[in-house]
């Protein structure tokens, strides 16, 4: 558990009073650790829509319920295709643990009717065929890159740090990503991605983002990847923080009893 | 006409002068601004139905052509020497800048999606090079198991892996070709055997060595000519201006192209081919007269030589040449840019050659003097040896049209035979590398050439989520790979369904097949998206679900099998119609198909074309219709031969081969037009003495004829020694059609002309 009473206290303070947090200047390092304990509740669930858009300008759009619960040593999350019809009651269930165990998956297929476990020796992949890998969207934590605060600048009228990581993995997907990171809030504004040849491969903008129950929540992100010139936006709707979701939400008898 | 270029024979220094000023010019533009077009895109017509279809799914589908490394290990490959070469290699290719790294595949990058009881399993096959024993053969298991692999990237006997490298249209040069072949020799052992091949290779090397081959050729080619003709000119000065003509005229052309910023497209080549031949006529018709007219006259001079010369010649040498440009710019009805180029551009050297041939010439003469005089042997007496022939041909009409009847009938059979080729590989030597590693990997895997079968269901979202569509699509690929030897293998969305069912069905082989529910489908491919690389189903699916591409591998890239498998296919138009599903091709292989269909259409439709424009035109310049009709019967007969002998020597017509007829054109008119208006000229003169006109103008236009013939044969029989076969077939052809030109004016139409009674009466006028 993060002491979460405090920071978000901290934060709102920052908001308002709109002062630097520490007259000393934060490392690069310091920078993503503080974006990386950024409270993000203990649950939360929301509508997600998914909308890909291929280099044609084609879309494909999918609507999920998702639900998410972190007790702090397990990120269990469970998510429901809604839309579109022929995959509805799709089921996907994620277990995530902080001690480096690889994750546990499972899918349900209304059609096949039965529960399988994906196992998967990839990190890198792709979230559901999107521009986002499972490390795009969650944590990486801090300790596997070389951090380094490149500069500050303003980016739509919001100031920001510029800080650049390098993974100590040489093998890892990215070269390096340069991340700029709200002065104020630390919430993510904009991340650019680079391949392992050094050259720009995705940039990720932060489109909107909303206070909810005390908690910055991120609500409409878009992904896009330059070399495919394939675009994702995912946006977040009904988000609910701490409503006290139960560990009986997350098995495989939920899965497929649907939402 | 023949005053004003009798004038200019006064200032002859000025003629020469402004050719010479005119050619370095044209030589400096074409050697700044001419461009080789080597994209073979580029030669398509863009508005061609086929091919904009065929460019849209390419778009859609990433349609590509691939170079395919293969790794080869005598002992197998399941060993950790030779898989850590096949990792390196992968990676080292998907680091070369003109290569995509997404569009590398091989058994190091693929992944395996496995059943098991509980659950689904995905994963690399490798990441770090297995080592133990154990894992060794748990990887083989794995790689036997799983046909998405096995006999794709992996060969059946074990022995061979490959890697496939995606490149886009214009990324083949000879130094990327090179720096692929370093990069393959660096992984070579005593016991890893490394083949690149593929269709981008191919069609690079083509390109490089189809031109190579002419450089190292056109000055033998050239060497002989010049050779031949001094031996029968006799004359050094002669012989240089006869060359400057075809050199200038050739320049011209080119340079013109140049400036128009027109790049040169491999048929290009070809115009310098026509302006040898023609050009060379031109010049030996007006050297011949001259030479004839100075033995006659032995005391005249330099001037009156000339003057006669232009007098006699103008005339002919300018229907000639007109006609033939008319005939070449008939061309200009192809839908295929490069032939209207060469139809243009050959024209107007056709032209140039033309006006080079009664003003340069000329004026050299009046400069470095008169040929020698030179006792011709053969005297126009009735002991020439022209004469006893044109006498033998006249005394056996019947034999002469029997045997030209037969001919004709032989060649109308062997064009039944005659098929058109667009393979790339079918013109390279049986025993060169690129045939020889072609042949390999075909041997190995499925084959190197790819046919793309795109079904198309128009507007109807999910169309290919239907299980019944997914199984006809399944069934028709099964058919073909089992009917047609050629076809080793085929790959389509329904693949991947056959392969999740089963793998979700705990991997028994009774679920490799298409599930009978469409949400079982769309949840598949869902599944496949999110744990798989959902990169492969952009490549056999568009978004959403209205395109299928089905992808057959072809072990020949040439016409016959591709369409034989095309025969197959259409089978299935019916059935695919019922679901409102309409079938297209796409690729370089089916669009090099219906682009050498394309030019062949196009060089019928303009032979036809210009043989009416011909006949027309000659008609109307002897004021005689059956004088129009006569002067296309060399055209008919060379055009006829040429095709015939194709056909029996089963040389297939392709881009080269089909333009050859051309020369049908240009050198048919030409003989058909002196023949005739000499014939015509000396009825006048021997007051209708029908077998001494055949004789003096076989004496005179014939002996021309048969100069310009060996001439020409001479030089292009030199490509009989090319190491290139499309330059030899090349070589043949042009010698063929000189030969058979040449040898249906001297008899058929001697014949013909005699029969139907041309000249034998005054005119009425």
């Amino acid at each position: 558990m993060k002491s979460l009473k405090i920071t978000t206290v901290l934060i709102i303070l920052t908001m308002i009073g709109g002062f630097n947090v520490s007259a000393q200047k934060l490392t690069g390092k310091q920078i993503i650790e503080k974006v990386y304990n950024r409270p993000t509740g203990d649950d939360q669930s929301s509508n997600l829509t998914m909308t890909l858009i291929n280099s044609q300008g084609k879309q494909r759009i999918r609507k999920l319920t998702q639900y998410l619960n972190d007790n702090g040593t397990v990120e269990k999350k469970i998510m429901f295709f809604t839309a579109p019809a022929d995959v509805k009651g799709t089921s996907f269930m994620n277990w995530s643990y902080s001690n480096g165990k690889p994750d546990d998956q499972w899918i349900y297929l209304p059609a096949l009717k039965k529960i399988k476990r994906i196992s998967s020796d990839s990190k890198g992949d792709y979230f559901m065929g999107s521009d986002f890998t499972y490390d795009d969207l969650g944590d990486r934590h801090p300790d596997q890159d070389t951090h380094k605060l490149l500069r500050e600048e303003t980016v739509n009228g919001v100031k920001c740090y510029v800080v650049q990581s390098i993974p100590k993995d040489k093998d890892y997907m990215y070269s390096k990503t340069i991340t700029w990171i709200n002065k104020a809030t630390f919430v993510g504004v904009k991340k650019e991605f680079y391949d392992e040849d050094g050259d720009l491969l995705k940039i990720m903008h932060v489109n909107s983002s909303k206070n909810i129950s005390g908690i910055i929540v991120v609500t409409k992100i878009t992904m896009q990847n330059k070399q495919k010139n394939h675009k994702t936006i995912m946006s977040l709707s009904n988000v609910k923080i701490n409503s006290g979701i139960p560990d009986s939400k997350f098995t495989e008898r939920m899965m497929m009893r649907g939402i | 006409m023949s005053k004003l270029l009798t004038r200019f024979l006064k200032s002859p220094w000025v003629i020469i002068g402004v050719t010479l000023i005119v050619t370095v010019m044209f030589f400096f533009v074409m050697k700044d601004n001419s461009r080789m077009e080597t994209n073979l895109d580029k030669y398509m017509p863009e508005s061609n139905p086929a091919f904009i279809y065929s460019d849209k799914a390419e778009a859609i589908f990433g349609i590509k052509d691939g170079i395919i490394v293969a790794v080869e290990n005598q002992d197998g490959i399941f060993n950790a020497e030779t898989l850590d070469t096949l990792k390196q290699l992968t990676k080292a290719l998907q680091k070369m800048k003109q290569i995509n790294k997404d569009d590398v595949t091989s058994l190091y990058t693929a992944d395996n999606i496995v059943g098991t009881d509980d659950g689904l399993d995905v994963k690399r096959f490798y990441k770090r090079v297995p080592k133990s024993k154990e894992k060794l053969d748990a990887l083989r298991k794995n790689v036997l198991s799983n046909e998405m692999v096995y006999g794709r990237m992996v060969s059946k006997n074990e022995k061979v892996a490959i890697i496939i490298a995606e490149i886009g249209k214009d990324v083949f040069s000879q130094k990327f070709y090179y720096e692929i072949l370093n990069l393959t020799k660096k992984y070579q052992t005593d016991k890893i055997k490394i083949h690149v091949a593929g269709r981008p290779i191919v069609e690079g090397e083509m390109a490089l060595l189809g031109p190579k081959d002419m450089k190292k050729m056109v000055p033998i080619v050239i060497l002989v000519i010049a050779v031949v003709l001094f031996l029968i000119l006799r004359s050094f000065k002669s012989t240089l201006l006869t060359l400057g003509v075809v050199f200038f005229s050739t320049i011209w052309a080119f340079g013109l192209m140049a400036l128009l910023k027109i790049p040169i497209y491999a048929v290009s080549t070809m115009i310098p081919v026509m302006l040898i031949a023609i050009g060379v006529a031109y010049s030996v018709h007006l050297y011949n007269h001259l030479q004839l007219f100075i033995n006659e006259n032995p005391e005249v001079t330099k001037k009156e030589a000339v003057v006669d010369m232009i007098k006699a010649m103008w005339s002919p040498v300018m229907m000639a040449a007109v006609t033939t440009a008319v005939g070449f710019i008939s061309l200009l009805t192809s839908q295929v840019y490069p032939i209207k180029y060469f139809g243009l551009f050959t024209a107007f050297g056709v032209a140039v050659a033309w006006i080079l041939s009664v003003t340069f010439i000329p004026a050299g003469i009046m400069v470095f003097g008169l040929p020698k005089r030179r006792e011709i042997k053969d005297k126009n007496d009735e002991n020439s040896f022209l004469y006893k022939i044109a006498a033998k041909v006249l005394k056996r009409k019947s034999l002469t049209i029997i045997i030209t009847s037969v001919i004709v009938v032989l060649s109308v059979i062997g064009m039944q035979k005659i098929w058109i080729n667009s393979s790339f590989l079918d013109k390279f030597e049986k025993d060169s590398d690129i045939v020889m590693t072609d042949k390999f990997i075909n041997e190995n895997f499925g084959g190197t050439t790819m046919l793309n079968l795109i079904l198309d269901a128009g507007e109807n979202p999910d169309a290919f989520k239907n299980p019944k569509l997914l199984s006809l699509t399944d069934e028709m690929q099964k058919k073909v790979v089992k009917d047609l030897k050629v076809v080793g293998n085929s790959f389509s969305l329904a693949d991947f369904i056959d392969r999740m069912n089963k793998v979700m069905n705990a991997d028994k082989e009774a679920f490799n097949k298409i599930p009978n529910s469409k949400d079982m489908i769309a949840q598949y491919l869902l599944l496949y998206e999110m744990s798989g690389d959902p990169e492969n189903l952009n490549k056999v699916v568009n978004y959403d679900y209205t395109k299928l591409n089905v992808t057959f591998q072809l072990k020949s890239d040439n016409s016959k099998a591709i369409n034989s498998a095309l025969d197959i296919l259409k089978t299935y138009k019916d059935d695919f119609k019922k679901y409102g599903v309409t079938m297209n091709y796409a690729g370089s292989g089916y669009k090099g198909l219906v682009f050498t269909d394309l030019i062949l259409e196009g060089q019928v439709m303009s032979l036809i074309l210009s043989l009416f424009i011909v006949i027309i035109l000659l008609a109307l310049m002897f004021k005689s219709f059956k004088a129009g009709l006569l002067g296309s019967v060399p055209i008919v007969i060379t055009a006829l031969i040429s095709f015939g002998v194709m056909g029996f020597l089963n040389i297939p017509l392709n881009t080269t081969t089909a333009l050859l007829s051309s020369i049908a054109i240009g050198i048919g008119i030409d003989y058909a037009v002196h023949f005739i208006e000499q014939y015509k000229n000396f009825a006048k003169e021997t007051n209708r003495n029908m077998l001494l006109t055949a004789k003096k103008t076989m004496a005179n236009s014939g002996r021309a004829i048969i100069y310009n013939a060996v001439v020409v044969i001479a030089g292009f029989l030199v490509l009989l020694f090319s190491v290139f076969p499309p330059n030899r077939e090349l070589g043949a052809l042009v010698s063929l059609n000189m030969f058979t030109s040449f040898a249906g004016t001297l008899t058929i139409l001697l014949v013909l002309l005699s029969i139907t009674k041309m000249y034998s009466k005054k005119n009425k006028k």
